[in-house]
């Protein structure tokens, strides 16, 4: 094959140029357009006008509700990652195992990650309805409760709420990396370890988490930008009341722009917002880039 | 433990039968306490200690003397209620109320007819036949060599040295194990029936909340409670019923415990394992159950009504009616119409995102060009930004394009932001196709382009498959998007279309749930079909809707 011809030099930038120019036009471009914007001034029908400077930043950090939210981003991206890590780690342990059944609770556990996240918030927006929700009805009816309980009666309570649904849609997606991750390790290891005496806990912190930890990462960097990103489960079930309490900034930034039209500072926001998910992805690459070479 | 295996059945024998017997015996002690109001007299300006007081008070002690008489158990209680009223003087009310209280033993559960009875009768009747089964086996004075597993290891000729009364016995211990464990295992359920009459069902029906059913409930438990004596009464008399449990329960849990590793240890000769497996067991249900709750109450709900929907004395576990004319309402509301446009978005994007991620991922896993590590960290890194943080940048752009509040808008940025995965996985499955096919097909004068669709493509279906699958599946799930470019109703994809069913002051449940289920079942299923090859799949890239 003539391999030299200009014409073979260029034939994979030509397979490439479709996906290129989808990715081009409707992410980089986006990205230049939120750059540019959060550096002008913005009329409230959000017109751009002309440079700002960095008025924008400041109006956003200086916002009433600007600790709040960041605050309550924080505790949302940690608390979700976190324990839905650590149940996707224990549920993936188990599934590991052969038991009757396997396929079919595999089956079923797949279906938060499967299902929107707007329903899935909107049906534990009624479970946890203090007047008729199911929770309440379903307690009281087994006894285990006596009196209807207010399980959502000031926002740090729902705030948990949310973080709880969060974790609920988050454990399949943690436990499907890691139980891949566990699928590949090679049996025999076990074994050998078994024979050397080595006990569950020697194998699990000895064996099996080093073996994991490759998926782990890739799935925990994953995590925490989609769960920062995430929008629906507090936009359905508290749209941020009482006054931004319980708002993150993914969703504190749509409703400054789309409600209270102060796009200015919405904006600003989401530069922040970028930055921050850019520091992510670069870990991200890190850790993907090392596994490429690895293999 | 491996000494003398038909010495350690005996062992465990011996604690069986007595524990066994232990526990019929406890079950005829007086475990529940009713405690019933059978006469209640209220007194109005009455202080204590005054004429009015102790007149009352000779009548209350009058009709006590009477119920005893009856041989009943009463106690007389005063409760005494200070009010100053709006002239500023002290009221008291004296409320005067005679109460019996009941004991009840377990076998007097078995002929009350109450609904937890039958179970009752099961767990009693799987006792005594293995009890029955447990004393054959002692009795035959046979020794019980270890149980069939660890036979079959020791002696892999089967069964063939013990002979046909020793397989007998052991047969005879298996069902007596399995028959004691499974009426262990029905304890908590009637526990749990009993605390759902007593706690729930007898309330509700007293505050007529709930009244289907009540005369039949009632009259049994008159007869249960009271030998029928109480009669028209009977709704005052349950009105404050309390039930307590003697501690003699505890007694009995405690021996059922013991009960459950003597058999346990009897049928698998050790009991660590077996009780690991049934904490595995216990952890993978109460997992699927906690992950199915929330589908479990979305399809009931989507097939209840409104009125139904709200009520907290819902008793039942299914619609009590089943509302069919829900689905017919929504499919006036626009739900098919909501459906047919993330059917539209969703395969667009998907079909888009593969036209475009076919070519990149072949070239990425075909060709050597100079690059190929920067264009790979470029699709990553689109991949980490979620439409969300760029939303006021979407629509900008959307405005500019002119394909703002359209169906082709949001299938292009579905499939642009799908475009990374798709990618990744492609690559993933062409990489590990061998090239040599390709190759001879291109000896034999294919162009490169067809030995990509006529060669490469069908070995990888099962991966493109998986690909577009799930593509598909994050475009029809995707909400944030579409709330912000759709502005028109009718052009609304199900996930924003739902929203329409749920404003401030009112949220009609049963229509939100039932376009919810028709949402989701669709999307569960096709998931299922691809959930093992995108495993495999999922630590090279990373996959998240």
């Amino acid at each position: 094959m003539n391999t030299g011809s200009r014409k073979n030099k260029l034939t994979p930038y030509l397979w490439l140029l479709p996906s290129i120019l989808l990715i081009a036009v409707f992410v980089v471009f986006p990205i230049a357009i939120v750059f540019r914007l959060s550096f002008s001034e913005i009329s409230k029908s959000g017109v751009p006008g002309g440079f700002n400077g960095i008025r924008n930043y400041v109006d956003a950090v200086n916002l009433p509700a600007f600790r709040t939210v960041m605050i309550n981003t924080f505790w949302w991206v940690v608390s979700v990652v976190g324990l839905s890590t650590l149940f996707g780690i224990i549920i993936a342990l188990v599934l590991n195992q052969e038991f009757f059944g396997r396929k079919a609770a595999r089956s079923i556990l797949i279906f938060p990650w499967a299902t929107s996240l707007v329903i899935q918030a909107s049906v534990w927006n009624y479970i946890i309805k203090y007047e008729y929700g199911s929770l309440n009805n379903v307690l009281l009816n087994l006894g285990i409760i006596k009196e209807a309980m207010n399980w959502r009666s000031s926002y740090q309570v729902e705030f948990v709420w949310e973080c709880a649904v969060g974790i609920f849609v988050t454990v399949p997606f943690v436990a499907f990396c890691v139980l891949s991750g566990l699928q590949s390790i090679d049996k025999s290891l076990y074994e050998s370890a078994i024979v050397d005496g080595a006990g569950f806990w020697d194998k699990l912190f000895r064996i099996t988490l080093p073996l994991v930890k490759p998926a782990l990462s890739v799935s925990t960097v994953l995590n925490i930008i989609y769960v920062f990103n995430s929008f629906p489960i507090i936009y359905t079930m508290t749209k941020g009341a009482p006054a931004n309490k319980t708002d993150t900034m993914i969703t504190y930034l749509y409703m400054l722009s789309f409600y209270d039209r102060k796009k200015g500072p919405a904006i600003a926001l989401s530069v922040i917002g970028f930055v921050i998910l850019c520091i992510c992805a670069g870990i991200y690459m890190t850790v993907v880039m090392r596994k490429e070479e690895e293999q | 433990m491996k000494a003398d295996p038909a010495k350690n059945n005996r062992l465990s024998l011996i604690w069986f039968l007595p524990g066994l017997l232990l526990a019929l015996i406890l079950m005829s002690l007086p475990l529940y306490h009713f405690t019933a109001n059978v006469y209640t007299k209220k007194s109005a300006n009455t202080f204590v200690g005054d004429d009015t007081y102790k007149e009352v008070r000779a009548e209350v002690d009058a009709a006590a003397e009477e119920f005893r008489a009856q041989g009943m158990d009463v106690n007389v209680e005063e409760a005494v209620t200070t009010r100053t009223n709006s002239k500023g003087e002290e009221t008291s009310l004296v409320a005067f109320s005679i109460t019996q209280t009941v004991s009840k033993n377990l076998w007097s559960f078995l002929f009350a007819g109450l609904p937890s009875s039958p179970v009752l009768w099961i767990m009693t009747a799987c006792m005594v036949l293995s009890l029955f089964c447990a004393a054959c086996v002692t009795a035959g004075g046979r020794s019980v060599s270890h149980p069939r597993r660890e036979n079959r290891k020791t002696d892999p000729a089967g069964t063939a040295s013990s002979g046909k009364a020793d397989r007998k016995s052991r047969l005879l211990l298996d069902v007596s194990c399995w028959l004691l464990l499974a009426g262990i295992i029905l304890t908590p359920v009637f526990l749990l029936m009993n605390n759902y009459l007593f706690w729930r069902k007898i309330r509700l029906y007293n505050e007529e909340l709930v009244t289907e059913g009540r005369d039949a409930l009632f009259s049994k438990m008159d007869a249960f409670l009271f030998h029928g004596d109480m009669g028209e009464g009977i709704g005052q008399a349950l009105g404050n019923l309390s039930v307590s449990h003697s501690p003699a329960v505890w007694l009995l849990m405690l021996c059922f415990l013991l009960l459950a590793v003597a058999a346990v240890r009897l049928r698998f000769g050790n009991v660590k394992k077996p009780v690991l497996r049934v904490l595995l067991y216990a952890f993978v249900i109460a997992v699927c159950a906690v992950t199915l709750y929330p589908y479990y109450v979305m399809f009931i709900t989507a097939f209840r009504s409104n009125a139904e929907t709200l009520d907290m004395y819902f008793l039942h576990l299914l619609p009590t009616k089943w509302i069919w004319s829900n689905l017919s309402d929504i499919i006036h509301r626009g739900v098919p119409g909501f459906l047919l446009n993330s059917l539209m978005i969703a395969g667009g994007a998907t079909a888009l995102a593969m036209l475009c991620g076919i070519p990149a991922a072949y070239a990425m896993a075909r060709m050597n060009f100079k690059g190929k590590k920067a264009f790979l960290g470029f699709v990553i890194m689109s991949q980490m930004f979620s439409p969300v943080v760029l939303l006021i940048g979407i629509s900008q752009l959307m405005n500019t394009l002119h394909m703002s509040d359209s169906i082709p808008g949001l299938i292009f940025i579905n499939a642009a932001f799908n475009q990374a995965f798709a990618i990744w996985l492609l690559r993933g499955t062409f990489i590990a196709i061998s090239p040599e096919m390709e190759q001879a097909a291109r000896i034999d004068g294919c162009s490169t382009t067809g030995s990509l669709v006529r060669v490469l493509l069908p070995m990888a279906a099962p991966g493109i498959v998986t690909t577009l699958i799930f593509v598909f599946i994050n475009a029809w799930n995707e909400y944030t998007i579409s709330t912000v470019l759709i502005s028109t109703a009718a052009k609304r994809p199900i996930t924003v279309g739902i929203t329409q069913f749920s404003s401030f002051n009112m949220i009609e449940w049963q229509y939100l749930f039932a376009a919810s289920l028709l949402a989701t079942v669709p999307v569960v299923i096709l998931f299922m079909a691809i959930e093992k090859h995108l495993t495999s799949g999922l630590t090279s890239g990373g996959v998240k809707g």
